[in-house]
């Protein structure tokens, strides 16, 4: 990777009392890249994203956001950093256009820069029609958007950001998504979630915790796979075919790649199980072996091997059966 | 600087969005207007504003902590602390942005009792050099009693125990302590010298003698001393909590 690590985080440990909240942890964030950190609920998340934006200082280890160390030069970090908090806290009282000055202000923007600056992040969060609102008057939807706004007003390089579609409406999930995607590139963005398909759209690197323990990280499609290696034997392909059973079975159990081909369900319909070497072209052989025999192929798809699937299998160990 | 400013004018405004800001000032008025109307405006009376200053810590010991109890719990309660202390400013540039927020809203507040300074002279002739110095003594002891009730909303996350905490020690020292004092030398007998030395503390902390000085026309380094004093040591007692805050 040619680009420069912009979040480092080195063996980070974080007790309350006796309470391990996260543990040893190690990571890093490239520049430039949208990294999606998951975990169950009480999993040291929201811990480890406080420790990243100077709110708690970590128990053990370090952490380096920008260059800067995170306990050493908080200030520094503070300044290179945009976070947006689980409970987008907002002062209801005041007016969107006043909110976003006062907390230009606060980090030390000028007027010149802030007459520049907020009409384009509102633009950019999809606000420009209720700069004149009272922000308790907004609806979630747009009070979460008006918090993405406060945290990229300084055009910080790192963007933190805890839930940050928690509440909204599928459409407008839709939208924060987009406007997340199109922040990487200049921005390096940690996003905290556990909406798997938000993940899996966006993500270029995932790390799961749980437990106060990192347990997994890797693309999306890395841990994709890891998950159907996990299955054993419930991975592979689901072929639904209308035709007899029998002989779908051998038919597929002739083809090369296969190790084995296992009847699932039988009827009219019948719903095959094959694993084999999963590439391109097991599938293109099979579809074409179906429509050969005169058979009608219904469906054909990877069985297991979903984020969603491997994110309950390793969060919860005794989960794998079910 | 510009941070502590921002932070300073957000708690000023914050004070005028609310109805607690409008409540304090009204009631203040209404309280001051009494005080002149019984000790000040008489018939046959000097034009002296005096006793309204002296007297005038005895309403705002009630309303300063109105003013000042969310100043801090209202940011615990709602998590906004988590935005304001993750943006790029210090404790120090915190707890200064809101004290002076509140002196801000402060000053409006006793200005506003000049109105009734402007009615005397009306009818008569005010020597204005005590007026000066009683404002210039209510700006200090104001300074203490937010500074006060500061630190106690920097305690809690409840509002209502802010106010009733900041409420119960500037009572003690407006009212209690003189009351005590003046107690212990009815009834102790001279030759204690540990009551003489008591009594002595407790005239010292109370609040009336110092302000009925100013409002006499006499600046005493003395009173200077006692309200800077207390203004410094409750913001830094402020300062400490909220920066311990996060260790725990």
């Amino acid at each position: 990777m040619p680009h420069p690590a912009e979040i480092i985080v080195d063996r980070l440990t974080k007790t309350y009392g006796k309470f391990l909240a996260v543990d040893n942890i190690s990571f890093t964030v490239e520049s430039g890249s949208i990294v999606g950190f998951l975990g169950p609920n009480g999993a040291g998340k929201t811990t480890t994203i406080r420790m990243l934006t100077c709110y708690l200082p970590p128990t053990g280890g370090q952490a380096k956001v920008a260059g800067f160390d995170v306990f050493h030069q908080s200030l520094q970090v503070r300044q290179n950093i945009g976070y947006l908090p689980e409970s987008t806290p907002l002062y209801p009282e005041m007016r969107v256009q006043e909110y976003l000055s006062y907390r230009g202000r606060l980090r030390g923007m000028d007027h010149r820069r802030l007459r520049e600056r907020i009409p384009q992040v509102l633009e950019m969060c999809w606000l420009s029609d209720r700069t004149r609102w009272l922000v308790g008057k907004l609806s979630k939807g747009y009070r979460q958007r008006l918090g993405i706004a406060d945290a990229l007003l300084h055009n910080p390089p790192v963007l933190v950001l805890d839930e940050p579609t928690v509440g909204l409406d599928p459409a407008q999930i839709r939208e924060t998504r987009k406007l997340i995607a199109n922040l990487a590139g200049q921005h390096t963005v940690l996003l905290s979630t556990h909406i798997l398909s938000e993940v899996e759209l966006i993500c270029q690197r995932v790390i799961i915790i749980g437990r106060g323990k990192i347990l997994a990280q890797g693309t999306p499609a890395e841990l994709k796979r890891q998950s159907a290696g996990r299955g054993g034997a419930e991975a592979g392909l689901l072929v639904e075919v209308r035709g007899p059973a029998g002989q779908v079975r051998s038919a597929l159990d002739g083809l090369p790649g296969v190790e084995q081909a296992r009847i699932v369900s039988d009827g009219p319909v019948c719903v095959l199980q094959v694993v084999g070497k999963l590439d391109g072209s097991l599938q293109e052989q099979i579809a074409a072996t179906i429509l050969q025999r005169g058979w009608a192929l219904r469906e054909l798809r990877a069985a297991g091997g979903t984020l969603e699937e491997f994110f309950v299998q390793i969060t919860d160990p005794g989960a794998v059966a079910a | 600087m510009s941070q502590t400013l921002a932070i300073a004018r957000r708690e000023l405004s914050g004070l005028f969005y609310s109805p607690i800001g409008y409540i304090v000032l009204a009631l203040y008025l209404l309280f001051v207007g009494l005080l002149f109307a019984l000790m000040v405006f008489q018939p046959g009376q000097l034009a002296d504003p005096g006793p309204m200053f002296q007297w005038n810590h005895l309403i705002l010991i009630f309303l300063v902590p109105f003013m000042t109890m969310s100043l801090f719990s209202e940011e615990y309660r709602s998590g906004r602390m988590e935005a304001l202390r993750t943006g790029p400013v210090t404790e120090l540039q915190i707890v200064l942005g809101k004290f002076l927020g509140a002196m801000a809203f402060y000053s409006a507040l006793i200005a506003s009792s000049f109105v009734f300074v402007i009615i005397l002279s009306l009818f008569g002739r005010p020597d204005y050099m005590p007026v000066l110095t009683s404002y210039f003594g209510l700006l200090l002891m104001g300074a203490m009693m937010v500074a006060i009730g500061l630190f106690f909303s920097a305690c809690t996350e409840h509002q209502i125990l802010a106010a009733m905490s900041s409420c119960v020690t500037l009572v003690t020292l407006g009212i209690l302590c003189q009351g005590v004092a003046s107690l212990l030398s009815i009834y102790i007998r001279r030759s204690w010298a540990w009551a003489g030395w008591i009594q002595h503390l407790l005239n010292y902390l109370a609040i009336e003698p110092q302000m009925a000085n100013f409002a006499r026309g006499v600046i005493d380094t003395e009173h200077v001393v006692y309200f800077l004093s207390g203004t410094f040591l409750f913001l830094f007692l402020t300062y400490v909590v909220i920066e311990s805050r996060k260790w725990r």
